[in-house]
């Protein structure tokens, strides 16, 4: 048996990425450095998916089934060092989005069917089972909540408010990925310099800032940042098994009322004077009013923006930088001017396509606004809204499932 | 309680000014200000420490020619270079006996054991006598024949050829006898990997026939025949290693069996001992223009290692620095 696997290990090799040197070119070329993590070989990518499925499939057994909030604690720090340290935060599900859009946008770029699984399993067990791969899989959560020491309420306006900015942050990912432009979720992710150990000075003071506000309100790149925290928040109001506090019948001991640190607690609302049904009518005819003309607004300021959005991609700000060369205040040449410059391109090809991106970003700044203002107009409308409940409850969409409360909670069967 | 709320407002503006830079650096930086990540630099690599360096410059000289290609040395230490059409040749301190012109350029040579020159001329070999007089010339097989190096052991001649990416084992009436070092996995012979016009030969102390093999930054040994003896060599940037598309470009051998090689893009000239471990410099970086490249070797009877410098137009000669050497 040991032969076996020594030998079964040795096939391994047979994945391996062929080493040749690196070629000296005479025409002034100068070879890239290799920054990215090196290629995967095909078999550890399905190990990969592998274990981030069983992983998957043990902190949702450890939730739901064992209700402890120990098992999930070791599951995340497996994640962390897996996803995290040893795979160095790539593939990581966030990121994911990127490649999901720029594969519906782009005819030309295939997506790898390890990042659509890294992609997927999250989201078809969220709608299962809730929230689950926040609590022990996602390598970003662990790290964060390794570090919530003094966890302190902001308050459920604040939290509401600040809750708003994953939704433009993901909003602005997909723009960016459809139009070909930026991985934006990637240019900007605290943690991968930690996990790699290269952070430059500036991504070290975002990740570290970020890590250090952690201390005292815990997980803010989960809760305040992370786009893909959207989709799961949806998915998660229609999980089929969520966590529940209690296992059986609350028995409002307001144990757990302080023991979520994500402040995803939902308090008992009782009915105490029933609005009558002209005052329902009116809100919903208000509501149906608020929300349409936010989606208007938003959709006409984010066109209206679409040219300050569209300068983030590299021809429109070459295009921008040839018509205005005042712009660049006496800078050097930028490498992409260098680049274009010596490609022989004609100028006027380059005006073309950045012509074409403008449009682009003035129909997705119509789309990238109306969602804002959906989100805006939804969110001004949920405070007209009152929604009755009788016992403790986790919020379904801000729940991260991580077990905390249910130790608090003296029901245990 | 007031303790609390301070901390919490110093959190959320660590937040807040965390994502105020994100909105800055996206949307108002306007131009890429990272650094050029593509940034690659050789300048750094050429520092070495001076330590290694176990051999001075003893004397140098200028050939009267252009475009200096080739160099080698006879049993009488006498030195032979070729360069643009013709060939000179000097006695072992630098001084001109002999020169005569050439109908092509020769872009490398040897002397056989008996005295005779035989020069690679591109796409074919002419065999001299050692005054100069053409006994035979013939063509190698192949349409794209390019000849960087040729080696005799006095029954043989063997031809390394960077344009058909060849070595050939041919008698002296131009007949192929062999092909040497051609891909077999089955004998563990890793094949040529020539990415340019550096494809050198030298012939061992038992008459084993060395080869670079440049693309793989390795050497490798075979017998006549051509069955695999040894391989040594490995890829790095650092001074124990070869790096670059093909390194190195020349090799010699030294009396004890020990390397010289020669390489270009970091420039300089290194020892290796039999084993293949590395040594010591001969010549360091900074002793070499940039951007020179065919540093061709020589080794004559005293060990003294002859550097054709084809950026200074110079033979550059060089010996082992002693215990007592001043400039040790």
């Amino acid at each position: 048996m040991i032969l076996l696997i020594l030998f079964s290990w040795q096939l391994t090799s047979a994945f391996a990425i062929q080493r040749f040197p690196k070629p000296e070119f005479e025409s002034g070329y100068i070879t890239p450095e290799t920054l990215l993590p090196t290629p995967r070989a095909n078999v550890l990518e399905v190990m990969d998916v592998a274990i981030f499925l069983i992983a998957m499939l043990l902190v949702t057994w450890a939730v739901l089934n064992r209700r402890s909030r120990k098992l999930v604690f070791w599951i995340s720090i497996f994640s962390l060092a897996y996803f995290g340290f040893y795979r160095e935060g790539c593939v990581c599900s966030i990121g994911a989005i990127q490649n999901v859009t720029l594969a519906l946008f782009s005819g030309s770029y295939a997506i790898p069917w390890t990042v659509l699984v890294f992609f997927m399993a999250p989201l078809l067990f969220t709608l299962a089972f809730g929230r689950t791969f926040c609590a022990g899989v996602c390598p970003f959560g662990a790290l964060q909540d390794l570090i919530a020491w003094f966890p302190r309420k902001i308050g459920p306006k604040l939290n509401a408010i600040l809750g708003i900015i994953p939704y433009i942050y993901l909003a602005l990912a997909v723009l960016y990925s459809a139009t070909e432009t930026d991985f934006i979720i990637c240019r900007y992710d605290p943690f991968v310099g930690i996990f790699r150990i290269n952070a430059t000075f500036s991504m070290f003071l975002f990740g570290g800032g970020l890590l250090l506000s952690g201390i005292f309100i815990a997980r803010p790149y989960c809760r305040f940042l992370c786009p893909y925290s959207v989709l799961l928040n949806w998915i998660s109001r229609f999980s089929r098994y969520h966590l529940t506090i209690t296992p059986s019948v609350c028995v409002q001991c307001r144990l757990c009322e302080d023991a979520c640190p994500y402040e995803a607690i939902e308090k008992p609302v009782t009915v105490k004077n029933p609005k009558s049904r002209r005052t329902i009518v009116r809100t919903f005819m208000l509501i149906m009013l608020l929300i349409p003309f936010f989606v208007l607004l938003g959709g006409w300021t984010g066109s209206r923006l679409h040219e300050t959005l569209a300068m983030v991609n590299g021809k429109v700000r070459m295009a921008n930088e040839l018509v205005n060369p005042e712009t660049i205040n006496g800078e050097p040449e930028s490498i992409e001017m260098t680049a274009f410059k010596a490609s022989g391109k004609p100028v006027s090809t380059l005006y073309e396509e950045a012509s074409g991106i403008l449009h682009q970003f003035y129909i997705g700044g119509w789309i990238v606004g109306g969602f804002i203002g959906l989100i805006i107009g939804g969110f001004l409308a949920s405070r007209l809204v009152t929604r009755y409940r009788t016992d403790f409850e986790p919020n379904r969409g801000t729940c991260l499932s991580c077990a905390r409360c249910t130790d608090y909670c003296p029901i245990k069967s | 309680m007031m303790k609390q709320r301070l901390l919490i407002i110093g959190a959320l503006i660590l937040l807040l000014a965390i994502i105020g830079y994100m909105v800055v650096d996206l949307f108002f930086t306007g131009r890429d200000k990272r650094e050029n990540l593509y940034d690659y630099r050789l300048s750094e690599l050429r520092q070495t420490d001076s330590t290694p360096v176990a051999y001075r410059e003893i004397l140098h000289f200028t050939p009267g020619l252009s475009d200096l290609h080739g160099i080698a040395v006879d049993d009488s230490d006498r030195i032979y270079v070729t360069g643009s059409s013709s060939l000179e040749i000097y006695t072992p301190d630098g001084n001109l006996m002999l020169a005569f012109s050439l109908p092509d350029p020769a872009y490398c040579l040897t002397v056989a054991p008996g005295g005779d020159l035989l020069l690679g001329m591109e796409d074919h070999l002419e065999i001299l006598s050692p005054e100069g007089e053409l006994i035979s010339r013939w063509k190698p097989e192949g349409e794209h024949v390019f000849l960087t190096s040729v080696v005799t052991n006095g029954k043989d001649i063997f031809i390394a050829d960077a344009g058909e990416k060849n070595v050939s084992r041919y008698n002296w009436e131009g007949v192929l006898l062999n092909r040497i070092g051609d891909k077999d996995s089955l004998q563990g012979i890793p094949g040529w990997v020539i990415p340019s016009g550096y494809f050198d030969l030298g012939l061992g102390r038992d008459d084993e026939l060395w080869v670079v093999n440049p693309g793989r930054h390795q050497l490798e040994a075979f017998r006549p025949d051509g069955s695999l003896i040894s391989i040594w060599g490995e890829s790095s940037m650092d001074v124990e290693g070869f790096c670059g598309c093909c390194n190195p470009t020349h090799f010699a051998l030294l009396s004890d069996g020990s390397f010289v090689t020669g390489e270009k893009g970091i420039e300089r000239v290194k020892i290796y001992r039999p084993s293949g471990e590395f040594n010591c410099l001969v010549a360091a970086p900074d002793q070499f223009d940039e951007g020179t490249r065919g540093l061709d070797l020589a080794v004559d009877s005293k060990d003294r290692i002859l550097v054709l410098d084809p950026s200074r137009n110079q033979v550059r000669i060089f010996v082992y620095k002693d215990e007592n050497d001043e400039n040790r």
